[in-house]
């Protein structure tokens, strides 16, 4: 059974490692939706919008954590 | 015959050979330890084991992709690869801002060793051949789970499963052949700069494939892909380069 837990944890882990950075991208990628197929909206603003959060996110997870971890020091 | 564009198909190559190159370097040291501790006879049968039930997993999970349509496939594999992309890279800018400590292969092969032996101590030697079998099976199907998920996810959404998974295969090929030479663990691979690499890449073909499972036409088409990959290195090293910046010490 520790085989199975640990490849739960694996996959759980390869997708959900970072809580806020996994809902983040989820809620950029749910307005970005609404925009392109509900409100259909110029695709390339679509994509320019995904691109430019995206970026966005990383970064800012990225820097949250240096901030948490060198306070914690 | 359908041709392949090399703007979307060498990113797909390179991406499944490099991330796969990382995580054949992670299982290759664990193996090590157990062949190098124990005998090779179980590192080789966990090791076989594990690469059985990877190719299962692939048998019986592979053809569940042709069901669903191209658009919800580019989609979900596009997420997927946002969420796991993204993972890598923060982390990938954090090791290359000295804000983590970077991957140690020698520090993982010690531990890894000192475990067994420790285990060793307690237990008879039949337990601890089954003991150091696990362990190799353990590693090997973790890392590879990965080295799956993303040949699949790099070459599902444009008919590019071989192409990736022979990246994915030469990558094997070529740790394999370093490893029975220098047969200790591989660590000067640049590790951290191959993950950065890997989580560039991936994070660039997260962005591509939900666009296009969203209905976008990325103008460019698959060049597109090459813009992505140049925009996320960049903004990639110049976090990293400005959280290497010394910081001044406020009250």
């Amino acid at each position: 059974m520790s085989i199975v837990r640990d490849v739960a944890k694996e996959l759980l882990g390869m997708f959900l490692a970072d809580a806020r950075l996994t809902t983040t991208i989820l809620i950029l990628v749910a307005v970005v939706a609404a925009l392109a197929v509900g409100l259909r909206v110029n695709p390339i603003l679509c994509g320019g919008l995904l691109l430019a959060g995206s970026l966005q996110i990383v970064v800012a997870a990225v820097l949250r954590e240096a901030r948490r971890l060198r306070g914690s020091r | 015959m359908e041709f392949i564009s090399w703007g979307v198909a060498a990113p797909a190559i390179g991406a499944a050979f490099l991330a796969s190159l990382v995580e054949v370097v992670e299982a290759f040291t664990i193996v090590l330890a157990v062949g190098t501790l124990r005998s090779w006879r179980p590192a080789a049968l966990g090791t076989l084991a594990a690469l059985g039930t990877l190719a299962l997993l692939i048998i019986l999970l592979g053809p569940l992709l042709d069901r669903f349509p191209l658009n919800v496939l580019q989609l979900v594999i596009g997420i997927l690869l946002l969420l796991f992309g993204m993972g890598w890279l923060r982390k990938a800018i954090m090791r290359a801002a000295g804000i983590i400590p970077l991957h140690d292969e020698d520090a993982i092969f010690a531990a890894e060793t000192a475990q067994l032996r420790a285990e060793g101590a307690a237990r008879k030697r039949s337990s601890l051949d089954w003991i150091g079998g696990l362990t190799a099976f353990k590693a090997v199907l973790l890392e590879g789970l990965e080295v799956v998920f993303i040949v699949i996810a790099v070459g599902a959404g444009r008919g590019l499963l071989w192409p990736a998974a022979l990246g994915a295969l030469a990558a094997c090929i070529v740790v394999l052949c370093v490893g029975v030479i220098v047969h200790k663990p591989l660590a000067r691979v640049p590790e951290n700069t191959l993950k950065f690499g890997v989580g560039v890449m991936l994070s660039a073909f997260g962005v591509f494939w939900t666009g296009e499972g969203l209905g976008i036409e990325w103008p460019g088409q698959d060049f597109a892909l090459l813009v992505f990959v140049a925009l996320f290195l960049g903004v990639g090293l110049t976090t990293a380069s400005y959280l290497r910046q010394p910081r001044e010490v406020t009250q």
